[in-house]
């Protein structure tokens, strides 16, 4: 078997544990189903492009986006967690390349930022089925969004991984990015009608783009400025993938 | 030759960790490498296992350019570094098995060393606990008894029995004696000087980065321990008795509490029987006597005293 696929089958089985499939379900299945109906309340219909959508399918859209990034976060750790448990030295003197290593890890956060996706999407499809407007482009936006944001959350986590030692900072750094991400971007509420820093700030971050896409192709709303949304995510994606990657190639032994 | 290196050097920045080694290691010999803390055997080893590159110098390995094709050494060794190293969450026998996975062992091998590692490292009763609920011994353990999932020439072992008990150490050396004899070249740091003796063919001296003496265990002692310790317990102190044992040549002294002797001799057997007359001509009683070899320790403290020493 290649090295790589070696690796990735650890790096699976090391993260796919019950706690991590149960925070991955639970909690989103809380947002969709108890937030999304919860603020019907509050919120009527969400104007998104031309379309108007009820509540739960908005927030239904956004958790897979927030999903991939949670997940890819979780399982991009998986660096920190192999340097604070002597795995990566360990690694790295049996039979594999550097480039194995870091090549593992990038396949193993695609491959749950996939699932991860296509789970939420599988428990959402009920809340959105009447907006879906399948078309040819509607797997690809999804597929394309759940790969490069995978990369993209992925890469962030391994930067962080390689930065810092201790379980404190690295705790602290991980949730300070989460909370930023989740909650200053448009995956729980639109961009219209927010404040205009707030607003500004929804476009500062990378899961704001995710899931206008993700959105984009669920809803069938393709325009031009989706297809920029594409280009800013897939240009920041590399830009932080060739970042980790430097500082994976780099890391001190 | 296993191990083969030429002037190997390692430093960082002004630090000389590795100061110009050479090193000559036969196949299917277990290879002691003796050093104080910070004497350099871990950048040795990690030079050795290709975790990082020397600053120069050569290191053939299995017959293969170490720097040149690093991942084919990898694929011929096994290293258990000092540092722990687990996956908190898998279980003992999980570990094994996905470590074995990772060097491509087929399941049907996988699982048969599975069975016979829990058996010979003592596992079956923690079988079943995650990594991270284990004592340091028993991850150590677990940690040793992984690195025999796949088939190696070379094992690299620092400090393996760090954290073990008595009985699991012993367990640990005598597996290791076996594996030697079967054809597995074992290079082997240590702090505990018996079990480099006990278990060692040859044993390197290493401190401050440089190779103090290269030799077998038995050789060190009589190239470096001439001397001997002989022990004297007198039943009561006896003042006089100074004043008697000084008049004899070749030795040193050490009256210690008054009641406990120590003489330390290269001609130990004559220093002996000239002590012997003077405790019987004189009435001494004497509650305990004892001439003892210098031992690898007493001769490892005094080669790493002495070039301390020297470089001060």
């Amino acid at each position: 078997m290649n090295p790589t696929i070696r690796l990735v089958n650890r790096n699976l089985t090391i993260s796919l544990n019950p706690g991590f499939l149960v925070w991955q379900v639970i909690f989103p299945i809380v947002y969709i189903f108890v937030a999304g109906f919860a603020y019907t309340a509050l919120i009527d219909s969400v104007q998104f492009g031309e379309m108007s959508l009820d509540y739960p399918a908005f927030i239904a859209s956004g958790m897979i986006g927030f999903n991939i990034m949670n997940s890819t976060l979780v399982s991009g750790i998986i660096i920190w967690n192999d340097r604070k448990h002597g795995m990566f030295e360990q690694i790295l003197v049996g039979p594999f390349k550097r480039s194995h290593y870091i090549l593992s890890n990038v396949y193993t956060i695609a491959i749950v930022g996939l699932i991860s996706a296509a789970l939420i999407t599988a428990i959402g499809f009920p809340l959105f089925f009447k907006s879906v407007q399948f078309n040819l482009l509607t797997i690809p936006f999804l597929v394309f969004a759940s790969i490069v944001g995978s990369i993209l959350f992925g890469s962030i986590a391994s930067i962080i991984s390689t930065r810092l030692r201790s379980s404190e900072g690295f705790n602290v750094m991980i949730n300070t990015v989460f909370l930023f991400f989740a909650f200053v971007s448009t995956a729980f509420y639109p961009a219209q009608g927010a404040p205009e820093p707030l607003a500004t700030g929804f476009y500062l971050n990378p899961l704001t783009y995710l899931v206008d896409i993700i959105r984009a192709g669920i809803f069938g709303t393709f325009n031009e400025f989706v297809m920029l949304e594409m280009a800013v995510l897939v240009s920041v994606a590399t830009i932080l993938f060739v970042v980790a990657i430097k500082l994976l190639t780099k890391l001190d032994l | 030759m296993s191990v083969t290196t030429r002037s190997l050097f390692k430093s960082y920045g002004d630090l000389v960790a590795v100061n110009g080694i050479d090193l000559d290691i036969k196949p299917g010999k277990v290879f002691g490498f003796l050093g104080p803390n910070g004497a350099g055997k871990s950048t040795t080893i990690k030079m050795l296992t290709t975790l990082i590159p020397p600053t120069s110098g050569t290191i053939e390995i299995l017959g293969v350019n170490a720097i040149k094709n690093p991942l084919e050494v990898r694929k011929k060794i096994g290293v258990v570094l000092q540092q722990p190293s687990y996956e908190p969450n898998l279980s003992v026998e999980k570990s094994l098995e996905k470590y074995g996975m990772m060097w491509d062992v087929d399941k049907k091998t996988r699982k048969q060393r599975t069975e016979e590692l829990i058996d010979v490292f003592d596992l079956r009763e923690i079988r079943k606990k995650k990594n991270e609920d284990l004592s340091i011994g028993q991850r150590r353990r677990v940690q040793v008894a992984r690195e025999f999932m796949h088939e190696m020439e070379l094992l690299f072992l620092d400090e393996p029995t760090v954290g073990l008990d008595p009985g699991a150490r012993r367990n640990l050396l005598n597996y290791l004696k076996n594996k030697a004899k079967a054809g597995l070249t074992i290079f082997y740091t240590t702090h505990v000087l018996t079990e480099a003796e006990y278990l060692c063919d040859e044993i390197a001296v290493i401190n401050k980065g440089k190779i103090l003496a290269v030799d077998t265990p038995d050789q060190l002692k009589s190239t470096f321990g001439q001397e001997k310790t002989i022990k004297i317990h007198l039943l009561d102190r006896n003042d006089k008795l100074a004043q008697l044992l000084s008049g004899i040549f070749g030795c040193t002294l050490d009256f210690n509490t008054g009641t406990d002797i120590i003489i330390q001799s290269s001609k130990a057997e004559i220093v002996l029987s000239h002590v012997l007359s003077i405790l019987i001509e004189n009435n001494i009683a004497v509650e305990d006597l004892s001439a003892m070899p210098t031992t690898l320790e007493e001769i490892f403290l005094k080669m790493v005293r002495d070039t301390n020493e020297s470089n001060n």
